[in-house]
């Protein structure tokens, strides 16, 4: 198996990603830096893929089948997500927040071994959970960095240190958060339609996802309309970032969670 | 309907154009005024109409928002639904909706005020429609106005509003043509009654006769229970080990190994063997070392079947050693279509794999699950949707939207 050689090729990752990510930050005092610190980050990306088609040829099925092995896909998707919108929006802390969150998801591998051979029923044996899933993931992460933004926003109003800098971040964000956001929506669209028949049950977290997608676009019209009303904005970032953590982590507690499908607890 | 609101106190409230006062008045008075419908006429039912008043009602809406955007957008209730104000608050309305349905069970309730105000059945809420048709009409009126103004700046705004118009019109409509029937398939016969949803029979045009319903599974997996109380005693039940031979786990204080592993087994004195017999269950030899006394125990655990009964391992007063029943790894039928004409179809149905056959989507739904892999029963679930090419479309348009909102950004920010 492969995944014996998990911890030398993880190890070998982390060590080459934490010197990119130094170089990343050293680039912040010094730019040229930045030429040094993006090849070492892809070098450890390219072991990663490495890693990934070993295990692929050596597994004869695409290795997506455990919660271990979706894990390795997240790690292996984020950098690429952090390298385009790199390229495209030039953000630096946006990239290292990126690697970091695919180093985790190494981690999280590297301390759960046994989980590898965990069973995954078939439903979620689709070409479209990882899309999905990962979408979902992603579009996460960047709103919530949105909101943490607006939060700021709102501290530096009564600091009287506002700069509208700020709301230049959050709205990029925004964007490219709720462009993913709807990704995921559709895709679990698609992908209920392809499975089960259905497009669209109401099922609790489905409704908590369409629930934060609205609070997203609501700030989306209302900024885009009363670009100087930047309070009333922010005000609504943070309100959604309350229905998108109720969506993350909220939902098993309410008691519509009794009726959900996106409970994976097995046994 | 704007006059039912006319007597307010404040001369400037309804000064034009409305803004956000206005429009929260009239939404709100809209929402309030389904919830009074919906406490003297519940709406059991679905919304559903079909073909073709749907597709009359659909072209009808159309040439209204173009007839009304065109001619008549000098009215001052057609100017209000294509601003911002107006969208913005179909939006909040619909989602203060939407979230009655994200917090109270959808299901049928004990509480008598969840039940007079119908907030368990919102997908059919005379205050869930209101809401939804002013968002529908607010997203058709500004989606018209920039079809009529088209410029390719525009593309990004077109293709993501009129891609969401056209998904959920198309999907609230489409509905009403939407049928899904289940037919249940035995092994060796041909079926061709299925059942819809309100459990009427529906005679198919074809039959569908099953070769053979095929399930592969994990291995069961190992778990220790309370003796007293018989529940799983480690992990919350999370994340049990899979059985598998020579394999060694840990349960607090005992090493457990296991000698050996029959995915198909049967009991012949005190010992099990491999047999290949219809409901014969998996199981294990282990053996089960207390670490602290170094004393060993060895038996035989089986999870049983609905021909045998399982088998535990008491490893101690308090605990004792079971295996679950295995989990379905896959499944699948091997079915033939068999037409009027004779013709006769062979595919393999398997979940996330459907197939199609004029304009029948067929999905493998379950099987008996008491007989587990021994089943020779299939659920074969048939939908028919011929509104799907035209949700899809609105689906497409939305994914180009998103990947286009993604790549130019918002223009707000790159302007100054
Ligand atoms: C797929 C989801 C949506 C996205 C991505 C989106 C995005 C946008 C963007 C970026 C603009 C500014 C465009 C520009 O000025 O060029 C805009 C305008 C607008 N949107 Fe949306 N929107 C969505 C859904 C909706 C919905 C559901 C409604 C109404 C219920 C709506 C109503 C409006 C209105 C009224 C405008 C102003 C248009 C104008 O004044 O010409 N949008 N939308």
């Amino acid at each position: 198996m492969t995944w014996i050689d998990f911890p030398l090729y993880s190890g070998i990752i982390g060590i080459v990603w934490l010197l990119g990510l130094v170089f990343l930050f050293l680039s912040y005092k010094d730019v040229n830096k930045l030429k040094y610190a993006l090849p070492i980050l892809f070098l450890g990306w390219c072991v990663l893929i490495v890693f990934v088609g070993k295990l692929w040829m050596e597994l004869d099925r695409p290795p997506m089948r455990t919660l271990g092995e979706t894990r390795l896909w997240y790690a292996t998707f984020l950098p690429f997500v952090g390298f385009v919108t790199f390229f495209r929006w030039r953000y630096k802390w946006f990239l290292a927040y990126s690697i970091l969150l695919a180093t985790v998801f190494l981690m999280i591998n590297y301390l759960n071994p046994e989980t590898y051979s965990k069973t995954l029923m078939p439903a979620l044996q689709s070409p479209w959970f990882v899309p999905h899933v990962l979408v979902y993931l992603f579009s996460y992460a960047v709103l919530a960095a949105s909101s943490i933004v607006a939060i700021k926003g709102i501290y530096d109003f009564y600091q009287e240190s506002f700069s509208l800098e700020t709301m230049k971040l959050a709205d990029n964000l925004v964007y490219i958060g709720f462009a993913f956001l709807t990704l995921g929506l559709l895709f679990g669209a698609i992908w209920a339609k392809e499975a089960w028949g259905h497009y669209w049950t109401w099922d609790p977290k489905e409704i908590w996802a369409f629930l934060t997608w609205m609070g997203y676009l609501t700030y989306i019209h209302y900024r885009h309309f009363h670009s100087h009303k930047t309070k009333q904005s922010l005000t609504i970032l943070a309100l959604a970032f309350v229905v998108l953590l109720v969506c993350w982590f909220g939902v098993n507690y309410l008691p519509v969670a009794q009726t959900s499908v996106h409970n994976y607890t097995q046994q | 309907m704007t006059e039912m609101f006319s007597q307010n106190n404040k001369r400037d409230f309804w000064e034009h154009p409305w803004g956000y006062m206005e429009s929260f008045f009239i939404g709100t008075g809209l929402l309030l005024t389904g919830f009074l419908i919906e406490m003297f006429i519940p709406s059991s039912e679905e919304f559903l109409i079909s073909y073709p008043y749907n597709v009359v009602f659909l072209g009808g809406y159309i040439i209204l928002l173009f007839v009304a955007y065109i001619w008549f957008s000098n009215v001052q209730l057609i100017r209000w639904l294509t601003k911002v104000p107006a969208s913005i608050s179909s939006i909040v309305l619909v989602t203060f909706m939407v979230m009655i349905m994200g917090v109270v069970p959808q299901i049928p309730s004990s509480n008598e005020t969840i039940t007079f105000l119908g907030l368990n059945h919102i997908t059919t809420h005379w205050a869930f429609l209101f809401m939804l048709f002013l968002f529908l009409t607010c997203l058709g009126l500004v989606t018209v106005k920039r079809i009529l103004q088209f410029s390719w700046s525009n593309f990004g705004f077109i293709v993501s509003h009129l891609g969401l118009f056209i998904a959920l019109v198309a999907g609230i409509l489409g509905s009403g043509d939407l049928q899904r029937l289940s037919l249940n398939v035995y092994e060796g016969r041909p079926s061709f009654v299925a059942y819809n949803d309100d459990n009427h029979e529906v005679e198919l045009p074809f039959a569908v006769y099953l070769n053979d319903f095929i399930i592969e599974e994990y291995n069961p997996k190992l778990a220790l229970v309370d003796n007293i109380s018989g529940d799983i005693a480690q992990n919350n039940g999370k994340n049990l080990y899979l059985v598998e031979k020579d394999e060694t786990y840990y349960f607090q204080n005992y090493e457990v190994y296991l000698k050996d592993y029959l995915s198909d087994a049967g009991k012949h004195g005190e010992k099990y063997f491999f047999v290949n017999e219809v409901g014969s269950p998996p199981a294990a030899l282990v053996s089960v070392r207390n670490v602290d006394t170094d004393s060993i125990i060895e038996g035989w655990i089986s999870s049983g079947s609905f021909r045998s009964p399982f088998e535990a391992l008491k490893i101690s007063e308090d605990y004792s050693l079971v295996m679950t029943i295995p989990e379905p790894k896959k499944f699948s039928s091997n079915i033939n279509i068999l037409t009027k004409e004779g013709e006769r179809i062979n595919t393999i149905l398997e979940v996330n794999e459907s197939f199609e056959y004029k304009g029948w989507d067929m999905y493998q739904l379950s099987y008996d699950e008491k007989m587990g892999k021994w089943s020779d029963l299939s659920v074969v679930e048939l939908v028919r949707d011929p509104w799907l090419p035209v949700i899809y479309s609105g689906i497409f348009m939305m994914i180009i939207g998103a990947i286009n909102m993604f790549w130019l950004g918002n223009k707000i920010n790159k302007e100054d």
